[in-house]
């Protein structure tokens, strides 16, 4: 009953911070000066098309009904959340007219998801590995040697590194493709190799960057879980090193990586501009930065309110499985 | 048993050695509480952790033997270890009891794997369920109720998580039970409720329980034997009752002197001064300074823990 009571609240909460987030969304860009229609007719003008009076204010009207700006304010708002939360609809594509921006980002989504996933997941898994064994043995060489990595390469600024992947492993050696290539028939071997092919580069880029990251605040939360008295008093018991180290330290450090990594998931809704731009990886990154480039305000605001919600409803998912893997947030 | 003989234990490299357990030479037989009393930092739990042989963290042994022999209460094997090795006879021979902060306990682990976590084979024998049974029927024999169990350590309050660690070493069966200040931070009343629990296992398992503890009231509701240190050393040992009775030694007298009796008006007066360093420690009598009888001799030479009558040594020249 009480837990009930607390996923019905939790998603309460998560569903008002989806509408909050797609009403700033909403209203944003109508504060600003440029009306998307004007802007739109003054294309259609400048591109020396001739329109009387009557079929200027026809266009005008279709146009304002295609961009869904027909009525009051009030009207639109509540036209845009309706048709947003319940068809998940955000109108066509203004740049690649008529393709609806869905299908647009349907089809990004599966490739940025595939490469952010996978990277993440096995920077996670190193860096929390690595930086586990640094913290509880801070004197040994191996566990220095990898830390040594690690805090060598965290700083390095992303867009070097990738930048840097590339013209050695394209560029001076040749061994994976400059810009992604996808070749073969759907659902064919040479399909899925050549996409792994093709995203070895960018998924390094991203594993080297983030590992460093993992491993410094995994180590920080192991070494001051080594001074716990807990610790301590499994030490006493005599319980073997290995012991404490996986059902003491492990799992009271990687606490807090699950909700990082929970957001992180939450975040790759963005895609990973850069490193889509970088390796011209057809992405959501990418479809954002078209967005921007074209003035393409539909696929802006579903691009955009798609990323509102997936970084909820990561945030609401953690807040769900955090009580099943910490006792203490249950009985609270 | 267990026995220090002139045992020197302390934290540092030779050159600047800080002697916190300092020429000690003390027994503990089977089947006896001994208490050991003192001011913060007189070194009672660096002793408590060298008869343990805890030597990590810096803690090393210098000087002198730390002996332990113990038959196993059902094979009737004995077996026997010196300093560091005591280390192996961890949860098995010897058990420990910390004091039961709020963190001594893995938050989120259930009780009931904390305590089997650890447990020697000879406990474990049987099936899980089994032995789970026997856990719950253990601690249903201490009035700790089966639910325990299941809970987590958060769960539990103060005096319970206090109750729970005393079980998980006793559970172990083991010969020795060392505890270290287990009730310091506990009200009066589950203060006492824990301390009528571990004499009952001590009477139950017939092994021998330590106890450390700064406070005297502890030590006259449970302890067979006491030992008071003072700056790293051992100045007096006896049975309980008669170092209450009649301490011997100027510093017992004088804390015994400074305990408070029911129903009195007014404020006992207690020593003045405070312990000496440990870093430099005088060279006579490390008393000497606030003793109301020190004379030229103790300020030159440090007393002997000696004799003075049939069971209790007293360190003292004039004893």
């Amino acid at each position: 009953m009480r837990l009930l009571r607390y996923i019905a609240g939790r998603l309460v909460v998560y569903l008002l911070v989806i509408v909050f987030g797609l009403t700033i969304l909403f209203f944003v860009p109508r504060l600003g000066p440029t009306d998307p229609v004007e802007a739109m007719l003054a294309k259609v003008a400048a591109q020396g098309a001739y329109m009387d009076a009557s079929q200027v204010d026809r266009l005008r009207e279709s146009l304002a009904d295609t961009f869904g700006l027909n009525g009051t304010l009030l009207e639109q708002y509540w036209a845009f959340i309706k048709r947003i939360l319940l068809t998940g609809d955000f109108g066509p594509s203004l740049s690649m007219y008529p393709t609806p921006v869905m299908e647009l980002i349907l089809n990004a989504l599966p490739w940025t998801f595939g490469l952010l996933l996978t990277s993440t997941l096995i920077a996670w898994v190193l860096g929390n590995f690595v930086g586990l064994l640094a913290g509880w043995r801070p004197e040994s060489n191996a566990a220095k040697a990898m830390e040594g990595v690690a805090i060598f390469l965290y700083p390095i600024p992303y867009y070097i590194l990738a930048l840097v992947l590339s013209i050695l492993f394209s560029y001076v050696w040749q061994i994976f493709p400059l810009t992604t290539t996808i070749r073969g028939a759907p659902w064919s071997w040479d399909l899925i190799s050549s996409i792994v092919w093709n995203s070895i580069l960018p998924a390094a880029s991203i594993v080297i960057v983030v590992f460093g990251w993992w491993v410094i605040s995994v180590k920080a939360q192991t070494s001051q879980l080594k001074d716990e008295e807990f610790i301590r008093y499994a030490r006493l018991k005599g319980l073997s090193q290995t012991r404490i180290l996986t059902r003491y330290v492990l799992p009271n450090a990687i606490l807090p990586q699950i909700t990082f990594l929970a957001l992180q998931i939450g975040l790759m809704f963005n895609g990973s501009l850069i490193t889509e731009i970088l390796f011209d990886y057809p992405g959501l990154g990418l479809l954002i930065y078209t967005a921007v480039l074209q003035g393409d305000f539909n696929l802006l605001m579903g691009t955009i309110s798609l990323s509102v919600i997936a970084v909820a409803t990561a945030t609401m998912v953690i807040d769900l499985i955090y009580p099943l893997i910490d006792p203490r947030i249950r009985h609270r | 048993m267990i026995a220090l003989e002139n045992a020197v234990v302390g934290y540092g490299p030779d050159k600047a050695f800080i002697a916190a357990v300092d020429d000690v030479t003390i027994t503990i037989g089977d089947n006896e509480i001994v208490g050991i009393a003192g001011e913060s930092g007189c070194g009672k739990s660096t002793l408590l952790r060298a008869l343990y042989g805890d030597f990590t963290h810096g803690l090393r042994q210098r000087g002198g033997e730390i002996n332990a022999r113990f038959t196993d209460a059902g094979t009737g094997t004995t077996v026997e270890k010196r300093g560091a090795n005591l280390s192996e006879l961890w949860w098995d021979q010897i058990s420990y009891v910390p004091q039961g902060s709020m963190s001594v306990l893995n938050p989120l682990m259930k009780v009931d794997k904390q305590i089997i976590d650890g447990l020697p084979k000879r406990e474990k024998h049987g099936s899980r369920a089994d032995l789970r049974k026997r856990i719950a029927n253990f601690l249903k024999g201490l009035g700790l109720e089966e639910s325990v169990l299941e809970a987590y350590p958060h769960q539990l309050s103060g005096g319970m998580r206090q109750r729970v660690l005393v079980a998980i070493a006793a559970f172990v069966n083991p010969r020795l039970i060392l505890a270290d200040e287990p009730t310091t931070a506990l009200d009066v009343v589950v203060q006492k409720r824990i301390l009528l629990m571990m004499v009952e296992i001590q009477r139950r398992l017939k092994n021998t329980l330590v106890l450390v503890s700064h406070d005297l009231g502890v030590h006259y509701q449970i302890t067979d034997r006491l030992a008071i240190a003072y700056a790293g050393k051992i100045v007096e040992i006896g049975p309980t009752q008669k170092i209450f009775a009649a301490p011997s030694h100027p510093y017992t007298q004088a804390l015994i002197a400074a305990l408070p009796r029911v129903g009195e008006k007014g404020q006992r007066s207690g020593l003045e001064g405070r312990p000496p360093s440990l870093v430099k420690p005088p060279q006579g009598c490390r008393f000497a300074a606030r003793c109301p009888e020190a004379q030229d001799i103790c300020r030159a030479q440090s007393p002997e823990l000696k004799m003075r009558s049939a069971d209790r040594p007293v360190a003292c020249h004039f004893r």
